[in-house]
């Protein structure tokens, strides 16, 4: 035996050796560990031995197998465009009578999204239309008809928009889900409009809906303070049915109504509010638990909603000089602007950040603000810590950011498996594997005898080389996997058949055995390596392009394949070349 | 042991006209039986729902389903999966939300009857009807009114007041199929005798994206094995590879087709595959046809082939053998798309043996063929025999 062989054979033990040992956090999550317990990486890294891999490099069970949620959520951009080109067609109406180019009047088409302003004085449009095209650069021309003018959004607008409707949508639902403290979820985006979410161990599919179906919207409203001693009148001059829970508190000089029930509240002010205004209420959250409402408290806000979270740009928490925590928010071009009239308009008046109906904070206006940036300083008020507030201040921070979905989300794919499924397909695969790969092995070893048996030892190694594989890159076995598994192993033993066939062929031409087994693998490499590239081609753009449980089956082939070129070429031919050339034999069994 | 005790002296060649005659037709029967039945698409693809039910005592799939009627589900089919004593069942059905045409019609009219509101638009693909109201309703106002006129409302947004202060924008979101079987199924009951054991849901135009993208890899993965043949071996190669491949595919489409299984996520996946598979055959025999070239030069390249075809028939037949062999533990235990695939791949893989000697190499006789005479008509007038290499 000469030294290359040697380091290959050191090579064949090493993986094997190496395979085994990085399966051990497979096994003990599968078999030893409870089957509740399968998720969770702290109980299994606490029962693995000291000398194991990490218990991250466990098998993952898809949620076909384990029982959970998959879905697909879409993003309907199409009734986000609807209300952003109307809002756009009142801003430029607004601006054409700012600027007194004279008086339009304008119509959305939901479906055709375009935007028709009609002027009163057909003699103006000739000035609108060009000062109209010059500053609303995000419109273009479709026609133009004496005193009616139809633009509609201009196409890459349309795509960012469409783009950051998804990210944002995304950041909300990720953010829910969090805070149900779901272990393993999985959270990412899907082609161009849709997101994709995974719950393992979930099994109530309306629920799941629910979580993610709710679009929260954020809101700047200006809160009516022309009468700050709204609620403490209306309390004394209409008081609350008896038996009810609601009392005045007061922060900041403004009393305000207070109850347990945001019903109660929202039932008892009804109808007792001027016109164009609205009661809202903000949550004071439980202090031992945080997604809990322990009470609600009341505002009074101008109906109008003149900002909404879609013309944020963004927004970020700090401290600034006098070690204050705030949060700095700024707007895009076009909410600016708007928020620069409503501040200047509004100086003494509080501004309330309105989410999903909840009133976040509503501080104080204290000037004009222009360029678009604005600072919400918290802390000046209330008894809390520093700390408290600056956590306060990075929440709000993410709420603007995240909070403000310009799109409603619809459900698109729901695939829920019941856990007690996914138990007996394990079962059944299982099986399937276990009868497919006894029957490959037998009939190896019963057509080619010896050379038969060697590859059935590669066989199982390719075997274990997938699993481990698989635990390797954090993929997750799925039941499409497991007939992927299945057909790589049928696809790998192909190669030894290949090899052995070469060989027999070579022996029958008269050739010693040395040669023979030498010119069988040198012959059959290359048919073999071109029949696994086209394979794995399939492969790899299966793996792009599948999703879920295909995905499984793609990742599978791929190792699958990859580890068959190792095992049927590399370690069969060790194994051969040592009963050849080691002991000399004058015969191969083949 | 030997599966093919003597050197076979088939002629493969001589018998290819009838051969691909043959493909030919039947390929282009599946493709017009594609064009006019169609596939069985399942849910993946059509869009709709899918529950399995398994129910704890011994009940026909006739009484679940006149049970679903009972319940107010119509156009709903049920189908025994398992074993007859699993009591399991695949419930399917058209819609993905309660919002069909009919349904959408009855909406409008209700949600019109509400007073002065214009822009009803119902989305159906999304079981969402959007609509604009001059005075500001309230949710259960509306979701009474929904509900009053059929359909099963999950929730009712509002999207805010327009800003031209011409209304208030609503939208109401039509409840799922899934909620719809529960409840019909456990109608009467004390508590249900079932267990929900699986949800397939999915949106028309998401199964519509779905499959565009399965056919999308179908083709990608198809040039992408072409151009590497074409690299690997010689361009006289490709054609006959391509062909080879797509007979494949279009057959074991056709075992979709005509045996009325469920075209799903699962059966792209074997399409893929087999486009990965089929080309192996064909690989092991161009193989050897470029090994026996330099061999024996001078023969012509049919002879040629043919002698390789026969060379390697034995190891084709035990390649295709041994992945066939593998497939028969998922043929007993595999359920549903699972025992699809497998059967699938198992018509793959005999199709692509076939075609490995019977289409491929043919073509590629004749493309040489093709070339020698264009060859000879351009050239200097001599005659030439087709060269090999």
């Amino acid at each position: 035996m000469d030294r290359g062989w040697w380091w290959k054979f050191g090579l064949i033990v090493a993986v094997t050796l190496g395979t085994i040992w990085f399966l051990i956090p497979s096994y003990y999550s599968l078999v030893v560990m409870d089957r509740a317990q399968r998720n969770d990486l702290a109980a299994l890294q606490a029962r693995l031995p000291a000398w194991a891999p990490p218990a991250k490099y466990r098998l993952n069970l898809g949620l076909d197998l384990q029982g959970g949620i998959h879905m697909v959520m879409r993003v309907d951009t199409k009734t986000a465009l609807q209300k952003r080109t109307e809002r756009r067609g009142q801003q430029i109406a607004t601006y054409v009578a700012d600027k007194k180019l004279g008086e339009v009047t304008a119509e959305t088409d939901p479906e055709k999204l375009q935007l028709t302003l009609t002027a009163k004085d057909p003699a103006t449009m000739d000035a609108i239309e060009k000062d109209v095209l010059a500053t609303f650069g995000d419109f273009k021309r479709v026609n133009r008809d004496g005193a009616t003018l139809v633009l509609s959004p201009d196409e890459s607008q349309v795509n960012r928009f469409r783009e950051e409707a998804v990210d944002q949508a995304m950041l909300v639902i990720r953010r829910r889900i969090d805070k149900w403290g779901v272990a393993e979820v999985d959270v990412r985006k899907l082609g161009t409009d849709s997101i994709q979410i995974s719950l393992p161990g979930r099994s109530n599919p309306e629920q799941a809906k629910e979580l993610v179906g709710t679009t929260a919207q954020l809101e700047f409203r200006m809160v009516d303070d022309t009468n700050p001693q709204f609620f403490a009148q209306l309390f004394q001059s209409n008081p609350p049915p008896a038996g009810s829970d609601i009392t005045v508190s007061e922060e900041g000089g403004f009393p305000q109504l207070q109850s347990a029930s945001r019903d109660a509240l929202l039932k008892y002010t009804e109808g007792k509010v001027p016109e164009n205004r609205q009661v809202v209420t903000e949550c004071i959250a439980n202090p031992l638990r945080k997604n809990e409402c322990s009470s609600y408290r009341t505002y009074l806000l101008d109906k109008v909603v003149p900002l909404t979270g879609e013309s944020l740009a963004g927004a970020d928490a700090s401290v600034n000089q006098m070690n204050e925590p705030e949060v700095n928010i700024a707007f895009d071009p076009a909410g600016a602007r708007e928020f620069e009239k409503l501040t200047e308009a509004g100086v003494g008046r509080r501004m309330a950040i309105v989410l999903d109906d909840n009133v976040h904070t509503a501080p104080n206006i204290n000037e004009k603000i222009g360029g678009g940036r604005a600072r919400i300083t918290m802390g000046r008020m209330g008894a809390r810590s520093h700390d408290e507030w600056l956590g306060e201040a990075q929440t709000l921070a993410l709420v603007l950011k995240a909070g403000a979905l310009p799109a409603p989300v619809t459900v698109g794919e729901i695939r829920q498996v019941g856990a007690s499924l996914g138990d007996e397909l394990i079962k059944k695969g299982g099986l399937a594997v276990l009868v497919g790969l006894g029957l490959v092995l037998l009939f190896m070893g019963l057509y080619y005898r010896k050379a038969g048996l060697i590859a059935d030892i590669a066989l199982v190694l390719n075997g274990l080389l997938i699993l481990a594989g698989l635990a390797f890159f954090n993929a997750t076995l799925t039941l499409p996997g497991i007939a992927g598994f299945v057909l790589t192993l049928g696809v790998a033993v192909d190669a030894n058949v290949l090899i052995n066939e070469r060989i027999r062929e070579e022996l029958s031409h008269g050739k010693s055995a040395k040669a023979a087994v030498d010119q069988g693998y040198d012959r059959a490499f290359w048919t073999i390596f071109d029949a696994h590239v086209t394979a794995l081609i399939a492969g790899f753009i299966l793996f792009f392009t599948g999703t879920g449980p295909i995905r499984g089956f793609a990742t599978t082939l791929i190792v699958g394949l990859l580890a068959s070129l190792f095992t049927s070429i590399v370690v069969t031919r060790v194994i051969m070349t040592y009963f050849v050339h080691g002991r000399n034999a004058q015969s191969v069994s083949v | 042991m030997q599966i093919l005790k003597n050197k076979t002296n088939i002629d493969f060649i001589g018998k290819r006209k009838p051969a691909i005659f043959i493909s030919t037709l039947v390929n282009l029967a599946i493709l017009v039986g594609i064009a006019t039945v169609g596939f069985n698409y399942g849910v993946d693809f059509a869009g709709g729902t899918v529950v399995e039910l398994k129910f704890d005592h011994s009940i026909s799939a006739a009484e679940v389903r006149e049970r679903a009627q009972k319940g107010g589900l119509h156009d709903v089919s049920v189908q025994n999966i398992g074993g007859a004593s699993e009591n399991a069942f695949l419930l399917r059905m058209g819609g993905v939300t309660q919002l069909n045409e009919e349904n959408a019609a009855k909406a409008k009219t209700a949600i019109e009857a509400l007073g002065t509101v214009r822009n009803v638009y119902s989305d159906l693909a999304n079981g969402i009807i959007n609509f604009r109201s001059a005075t500001p309703l309230t949710a259960e106002l509306i979701k009474s009114a929904v509900e009053g006129s059929g359909t099963g409302v999950q929730e009712v947004r509002v999207l805010g007041e327009s800003q031209g202060g011409t209304g208030v924008d609503y939208q109401v979101v039509a409840s799922g199929m899934a909620d719809k079987v529960n409840s019909a199924l456990k109608a009467g009951l004390e508590k249900p005798d079932f267990e929900q054991r699986r949800v397939d849901y999915v949106g028309p135009q998401v199964g519509k994206q779905l499959r565009n993208r399965g056919v999308m890899a179908l083709l990608y993965s198809m040039v992408a094995i072409l151009i590497y043949v074409a690299f690997r071996f010689d361009f006289k190669f490709g054609p006959g590879a391509l062909l080879a491949m797509l007979h494949d595919v279009i057959m074991v489409a056709g075992y979709y087709l005509v045996s009325r299984r469920e075209f799903n996520l699962t059966a792209i996946a074997a399409l893929l595959t087999i486009v990965g598979y089929s080309v192996n055959d064909t690989i092991v025999i161009y193989d050897r046809i470029r090994e026996d070239m330099a061999k024996y030069k001078g023969k012509p390249l049919a002879e040629v082939i043919n002698i390789a075809i026969n060379d390697t028939l034995g190891r084709t037949i035990l390649t295709s053998g041994t992945t066939a062999l593998s497939l028969i533990g998922l043929l007993i235990f595999g359920v549903g798309e699972i025992f699809d695939f497998a059967m699938a791949m198992l018509v793959g893989i005999l199709v692509g043996t076939y075609s490995s000697v019977y289409i491929a190499s043919p073509l590629t006789i004749w493309l040489d063929e093709r070339a020698a005479a264009k060859e000879g008509r351009h050239g200097d007038g001599m005659k030439q025999e087709p060269k090999a290499a």
